[in-house]
Order: C-alpha cells, then structure tokens, then sequence
C-alpha cells in the first residue's frame, strides 16, 4: 500500500489561513490502512483544526467527508457537492489522490494534508516500512524477493557496502542491513550463486529516471 | 601510449608497498595539498586523495593534480555516491587526459553521514560496476554505452575491503566480484582486530584472491580514546574493539594517548606484516598528513 504521514495541524493552518469554507476529505483505501488520512483522521484533524482556528481566530468552517478512493474519477464523482460548497479541500489522500482531485476541480484550491512517504507494509504494530521503489522494472527474482534497490541505502545491486553489520544499516542503527537479509535468503533458499554474478548497472528509464511515468494499455483503450 | 603508474610497477615487482592518504579541506586554493605533499612525497609509493567523504571539499580529482604536480603519484578516488555513470565516467577521461594513472573505486560515505545529509541520493551505479566500467575502458576502449574512446585510456584500477565486514562468506563474494570487475589492488578499511583481520587474509589466500589482487592493509594512528568512541559510532566500517579503546584510556592525558595510539597503529603494522598475502600498508591519516612520516619511519617501512 502506499504510506503516509500526517503533516503538523501547525503546517495546516499555515496552508489553510486564507480560507474560511474548508472540506476535510479523507481517501478510504491505502491511507485508510496505514491510519494517515481515513475517516477516523479526518474526524481528528478537523478536530485539531476547529481548535486551532479559535485559538488564532481564523473563523474556518470545517466540513468532513472520506470517499472510498481519491485517485478514481468514479468515487471523486461522489464528493463534488461538497467539494463545490467549500473554498478549499484538504485531501487526506496521497499525492496521487490530491492531483487527481486539482485535475477535476480546476477553480478549486486542493491542498495536501498528508506527506505520501512509500510503497510499503505493516511491518508490526505501528511500524510501517518501505519495500518497493517503482523502479518499473523489478528485479526481485534476483535478489531472493528482497530488493536492494529499495532496501538498501545504497542500492547497491552486487553485495553489501562496507559500511553493512549482521544486525543493522550503516545509515540506520534501527534498519536491518538489507544485503544481510538477502544473503541468508538466497542461502535458505539454494541460490547463492545468484550473488557471484556481476549485476550489470540498472536501466533506471523504466523508472523515474525516465520522466513522469504513463502506462498505456491498447488493449483497453476501445 | 600512456604510462605505468609507479603503484602498477611495484605491484607487478611483487614490492612490498606503502601508500598513505591525503584528505583536501572546503578550500579553493592549492595549499593543503602543497602541504600535505611536504609529508608525504618520501615513502609512500602512491598517495589517495579522498573524494568528499564526509561534505564537500576540495575536488579529488584537482586534488589528485595538484599531488603530481609536486611530484606525488595520486591514487584518485571516485566515489559512486554523488555521481551518475555519465559524471563518473567523464571524470574518468578527464583524469586520463590529465596524467591520472590510479584509480580507487568505491561507494562512498551515504550522503547522510556527511555534513550535507539534506543531498540527494544518486548511486546510479555501485562500486563493482564502476570497477567494470573502468575493465571495460581499460580494455575495450568504449564507454557503457559503446562510444569509443578516442585516445588511450589507461588507468590502474582499485578497490576498497572492509575485513570487518560479516559473515565471511558474503565478505569474500563481495571481495571475489571486485578482483573479477578489475580491481588490480585492495585498500582496506583501518585494521584493529588483527584476530579478524587473520582470519579474513588466510580465507583470501585459501580461495586465491591475494594471488591476483595486492591487498593493502588499511592503518589508522588513532588519536584518543574519545575520538575512537566516536569513529566507531559513526561509521559502522570502522570496528575497533573495546581493548584498543581501553589501552587508549588507560595511557592518561590526551599527549600520552597521542603516544599509545601511534604505538597501537606501529604494532599494527608490524604484525600485519608478518602475515602471508598481505601486499603492503595504506596508511589511514584521516587529514593527518603529519604523521605518516612518524609512522613510516617508527614502523621502519
């Protein structure tokens, strides 16, 4: 899924100041999951808001509403009456969520409430931890279904750095060195050799190296 | 036709040899380098210039001029960090074109372990394809992308060990690809644990690394006890045991320590020496030029 975080109510006010009609609108699919922007955080936030707005007499008005999916024309269809009442929309969906609203509602300001921090799971109670870089040409059956273009600091794509301990990153103390996991994989699994060849350097095109990204597909384009 | 480094000659001769290591500061004028090449311009056989390793500074490839210019051989050393394969790669011919016969190939700090943390991250390529990336220059003459170089490109190419490094097996995997890409000589990180730097030299010699790569033992006068807490807290390729940080301790006050950690860094070297497949020293000043000569001559290299 993809992950993010709230930014500061300090931040909020800061890019909400000039309007007084403001819509709070939550997404009710990946940042739903990862607690960041679902219709528990839109409750919170525009909480928080309501609060702050009488401490710097702001005088916001706060209307709350979550749709299932920000990023589809089809569930944004159901938020045009609200998003056409207020001055300005504060998505609690990703970036991908927030564009595909400024592209709907051209004369609307659309402001981020959330920083969209990666592709990633729940790693364990609270902690959520990237694993994919949607470099666009994946290269995990290599690596033992561990990437190092993601997990790696480095992304290296021949070994670890110097810098690798068993038990952690040298960039992060609280990071496990991602080489570390991928050798003892390969091993478990028998295919240690996988790690003796020289990986060539990555075509990063696929990836953003190659401009903003559009897959067209032909065919579903009757 | 380009010249032999001196460093490949003494390789080739099968010479016992010493390189050391010069590290530029943010500066914008040749005079560090002038300096710095006053204590280092007798023993060593070669001398790396670091390429930015902990924020920016001077470059390492003017640095590595201004070395030969005072009649030092450099040993440039290009980080993957910084640079895609197209900067690396210009870099490269232009380090040619300027008389540049050795290059050492690595990673690099992550940028997040330097002053300007806030950078970002390019590591287009990694340290084993740069070493490729010079075989195939080296050898072929063409660039990644097949252009073909005009002129002779020749340059000795080497790469950085850390016998630290865990387990041994991915240790030598690692060590194994490098020597395979191209690397004709292996500095490697500061030695502490000389146990472990044993044990990680004799696995080299068993599967035949050291019979076609000159290991370079990695040395480092440390200066205090604080300074080694705070070396290895930072920078996890750095492992120094906690009895090398008591010995410190124990010396007294910063002059003696001073005194025990060359005398730790001496011993070092002698008992490095003593070891089979061990190629030479490279000495580990951190921008202490200073003391290279010290060491040189109280090690009786």
């Amino acid at each position: 899924m993809i992950v993010a975080e709230r930014k500061s109510i300090p931040d909020l006010v800061e890019i909400l100041q000039d309007h007084k009609k403001i819509l709070v609108l939550g997404c009710g699919t990946c940042v739903t999951v990862c607690l960041a922007g679902g219709e528990r955080e839109v409750s919170i936030i525009s909480s928080a808001l309501r609060i702050a707005s009488n401490i710097h007499g702001l005088d916001f008005e706060i209307e709350e509403l979550t749709i299932e999916r920000q990023c589809d024309n089809v569930f944004i269809e159901e938020a045009t009456d609200a998003i056409n009442r207020n001055d300005a929309v504060l998505s609690l969906g990703c970036g991908a969520g927030v564009q595909a609203l400024a592209e709907r509602y051209a004369k609307k300001p659309i402001y981020a409430g959330l920083d969209t921090a990666f592709i990633g799971i729940l790693e364990d109670r609270g902690i959520w931890a990237e694993k994919c870089a949607a470099c666009g040409a994946c290269v995990l059956h290599q690596y033992g279904g561990i990437c190092p273009i993601t997990r790696c600091a480095k992304q290296m794509l021949n070994g670890p750095c110097g810098g690798s301990r068993e038990d952690r990153c040298e960039v992060r103390p609280d990071r496990p060195c991602a080489w570390q996991l991928i050798y003892h994989r390969l091993k478990g699994i028998g295919q240690l050799e996988r790690l003796t060849e020289i990986a060539p350097p990555k075509n990063w095109e696929p990836g953003h190296g190659g401009g903003c990204r559009v897959i067209v597909r032909e065919d579903h384009r009757i | 036709m380009p010249q032999i480094s001196k460093l490949e000659t003494m390789i080739t001769a099968g010479n016992f040899i010493i390189t050391a290591e010069f590290l530029p500061l943010p500066g914008a004028d040749s005079k560090a380098a002038e300096t710095a090449s006053g204590f280092l311009k007798d023993r060593p056989a070669a001398v790396n210039v670091a390429d930015n390793p902990h924020g920016p500074i001077l470059s390492s490839l003017a640095g590595s001029v201004i070395l030969e210019k005072s009649g030092i051989e450099p040993v440039y050393q290009i980080v993957t960090r910084d640079r895609n394969r197209i900067a690396l790669q210009s870099d490269l011919l232009g380090a040619a074109a300027l008389g540049i016969k050795n290059v050492l190939c690595l990673s690099g700090h992550h940028q997040t372990l330097t002053g300007s943390r806030q950078s970002a991250s390019v590591y287009d390529i990694d340290s084993i394809q740069l070493l490729a990336a010079v075989k195939q220059m080296n050898d072929d003459g063409v660039l990644l992308d097949g252009t073909k170089i005009a002129g002779d490109f020749k340059v000795l190419a080497g790469a950085v060990a850390t016998p630290d490094m865990k387990p041994l097996e991915l240790n030598m995997i690692r060590l194994t690809k490098k020597v395979a890409a191209g690397a004709r000589f292996i500095q490697t990180q500061a030695v502490f644990d000389l146990d472990a730097f044993a044990g990680w030299i004799k696995k080299a010699n068993q599967l035949g690394i050291t019979s076609k790569t000159a290991i370079l033992a990695g040395v480092m006068p440390l200066e205090s006890a604080a300074e080694a807490e705070s070396l290895r807290e930072k920078y996890t390729d750095l492992v120094i045991p906690d009895s090398v940080i008591d010995r410190l301790k124990a010396a007294g006050d910063a002059a003696a320590q001073a005194k025990e950690g060359m005398a730790i860094c001496i011993e070092t070297i002698k008992k490095i020496q003593s070891l089979d497949g061990v190629r030479g020293i490279h000495i580990l000043s951190g921008g202490k030029e200073h003391r290279v000569p010290e060491i040189v001559k109280a090690a009786g290299l």
